[in-house]
């Protein structure tokens, strides 16, 4: 029993916290349960699944990426306020990945080679940014988002939206670079222990560096498909996003140096906030609950590894 | 404590005060900015020198003063603190409520008791890292703000307002606050056994060895739970100084205080990293942000660009820090 236990302790909480919400659905509100609603639910956590992506490398690394807020801001800003002016959508694409890849190298820099503390310096990036644009903007809300991409985000593959399979082959991706390439290896030496990795040869600065890299070009992704989603720009996006990216990490098992979730298991997590808003909004939960309920996602889940993890 | 000898490498000169081994940090870089900053208004502005602005910056910077005190009690041991922003909102919350004074500040000091034993309880028995119980605490005690007071509004009890906004022969309440708070902060970080606890700790942390202060048989567990109950205790001081000076509840109100507060104490030399810090440098740090905020507002600067300001200053001083560690 207790073997059973410790081995049960070991599968990350978003397969049991996303197999309690389904039933929850299922038992309260059946008429939900087909395929296009839930392609709907899921689409929307689409950019957070994304963000997760990058959020999950860098605490892999023993790192924390707090940026993706910024990143997400900026972008969303520069599209929606016509400074860009009439340029054609892959040249906002590659922008957009090349503001997200920057303020990740930026990030790495402080991390990795400053050894600042991660949460400050990610932190700071983001209230630079949000103080940035908020100054550009002067406080006014920008203006509406381009039509085509909107209608490129409503697009379908069967039953299932493309902003869902953008997501999914950008995780399959993932699990195949950290599984076949030397970079996935140092990635886990470095979460295992950095002393040890730094004398066995392992890039400890350059793997951090490029992980906050990647997050940032995750977020630069996630950033253009939550602009996509909406209609119109805002102002309004908040630390929500990472926050939940983190608390959707460590759902799905992945806590600070340690990957016992792989990439599957914060896809779960993420896939845990898509029925968990759900669940919330149908039960009538306000804003304020939600945001406890973020709180507690977080402690519970870090609480749960930090029991595991605990020296006997 | 003055049995207490600082450690230093091998050939190097003990100093408790000054230079690179001091254990207070370097609180003088602060200070030199401040001066030069009152110079510069003074010379650049006329509105600076005025008794008016004087009393502004005092009420300015009081409650990042008493934060700062706070968040610096649980950076000295290598911890960090980012709930006290939204312990701040849910103080002012809860005294705008319906009900007598004598019932609500108690209940105030009780919910920030409450607070700092959930996180230090998670982060020392339940091994949580401080930066995430304290991050997700944050978040649980603005959602309890908000539903306590969904948008600001309410009415203070008249005894919090007066306790700050009154005078006591011709004195202001703000410099009776300041006293109190130095004075408490002082004892607690420099003028006891828990203090000293409190450097050692941190100073273990530091060094690369977490578990050293436990190794000397000291009680590490239980000093850092208290440490976090102080910090909350003293975010609740701040927000009652708030909600005596605004005079009602705002859930919003604490938002910023938390990154403000570890800039303001990094910013007086105490190192984030644990073990090294002075009280006097915090409350220099934090007095400096305020005369920053004082000129910007002075100059006219957007409000919108004085935040990326104080996020630039911030990232300037982590990044000047060295530390051994990397990551979080």
């Amino acid at each position: 029993m207790a073997s059973f236990l410790k081995s049960a302790s070991r599968i990350p909480p978003a397969y049991f916290v996303f197999a309690a919400l389904l039933a929850t659905l299922w038992l309260t509100k059946p008429q939900l349960m087909n395929l296009n609603v839930m392609g709907i639910f899921i689409r929307q956590v689409a950019p957070l699944g994304i963000l997760v992506l990058g959020q999950m490398l860098v605490m892999r690394v023993r790192s924390i990426d707090l940026s993706g807020a910024g990143v997400l801001l900026l972008i969303n800003y520069l599209i929606a306020s016509g400074l860009l002016g009439d340029m054609p959508l892959t040249l906002i694409i590659i922008l957009s990945l090349a503001i997200g890849c920057a303020v990740g190298l930026f990030n790495g820099y402080l991390v990795a080679m400053r050894r600042v503390s991660a949460v400050i310096a990610t932190l700071a990036v983001t209230v630079i940014i949000t103080g940035f644009v908020q100054f550009l903007a002067s406080g006014k809300p920008p203006g509406n988002m381009p039509e085509l991409m909107n209608d490129i985000y409503k697009m379908k593959l069967g039953p299932i939206p493309l902003p869902v399979i953008v997501w999914t082959v950008l995780t399959m991706t993932m699990a195949v670079f950290l599984s076949r390439f030397v970079y996935g290896r140092f990635v886990m030496a470095v979460g295992e222990n950095p002393t040890a990795s730094h004398f066995s040869g392992v890039p400890v600065e350059r793997t951090v560096l490029v992980a906050h890299v990647l997050a940032g070009f995750f977020a630069g992704v996630a950033a253009i498909v939550q602009s996509a989603s909406v209609a119109v720009g805002s102002l309004r996006l908040g630390l929500e996003m990472p926050i939940d990216a983190v608390a959707a990490t460590i759902l799905g098992g992945v806590v600070f140096g340690r990957g016992d979730g792989g990439v599957w298991g914060p896809f779960f997590g993420v896939m845990c906030f898509a029925l968990l808003f759900v669940v919330m909004t149908s039960f009538g939960v306000p804003e304020p609950g939600k945001q406890i309920a973020r709180g507690l996602i977080i402690l519970l889940a870090a609480v749960f590894y930090g029991l595991n993890t605990r020296k006997s | 404590m003055s049995t207490s000898k600082t450690h230093n490498l091998p050939g190097t000169k003990p100093n408790r005060w000054l230079g690179k081994n001091s254990r207070q940090g370097n609180w003088w870089a602060a200070l030199l900015l401040i001066v030069t900053t009152v110079l510069i208004l003074l010379a650049t502005t006329d509105d600076f020198a005025t008794p008016q602005n004087a009393n502004n910056l005092l009420a300015q910077a009081m409650p990042l003063i008493i934060v700062a005190i706070g968040q610096m009690i649980v950076i000295v041991l290598a911890g960090m603190d980012l709930s006290v922003g939204s312990v701040m909102s849910l103080t002012t919350a809860i005294l705008a409520l319906d009900g007598s004074p004598l019932v609500l500040i108690p209940l105030v000091f009780l919910a920030a008791v409450l607070i700092g034993i959930v996180n230090g309880v998670a982060i020392v028995r339940l091994n949580v890292h401080p930066i995430i119980a304290t991050l997700s605490m944050q978040f649980i005690v603005l959602g309890i703000a908000q539903i306590l007071r969904p948008v600001a509004g309410g009415s203070v009890p008249d005894l919090v307002v007066s306790l700050v906004t009154g005078s006591v022969f011709g004195v202001p309440a703000p410099v009776f606050w300041a006293i109190f708070v130095v004075a408490l902060g002082w004892k607690i970080l420099h003028g006891s056994r828990f203090g000293l606890y409190l450097f050692a700790i941190g100073g273990g942390v530091a060094s690369g060895q977490d578990d050293t202060a436990h190794n000397f048989g000291l009680k590490d567990g239980r000093s850092i739970i208290i440490a976090y109950v102080f910090s909350a205790l003293f975010a609740a001081l701040a927000g009652t100084f708030i909600a005596g000076r605004i005079a009602s509840g705002d859930p919003g109100v604490g938002s910023q205080f938390a990154l403000d507060s570890i800039t303001a104490v990094a910013i007086g030399g105490t190192q984030l990293s644990g073990g090294v810090g002075g009280l006097h440098g915090s409350i220099l740090g934090a007095v400096l942000m305020a005369l920053l905020a004082n000129g910007m507002n002075l100059a006219g600067l957007s409000a919108f660009l004085q935040g990326a300001i104080k996020g630039v200053i911030l990232l300037l001083v982590v990044a000047m820090q060295s530390r051994k560690k990397m990551g979080l």
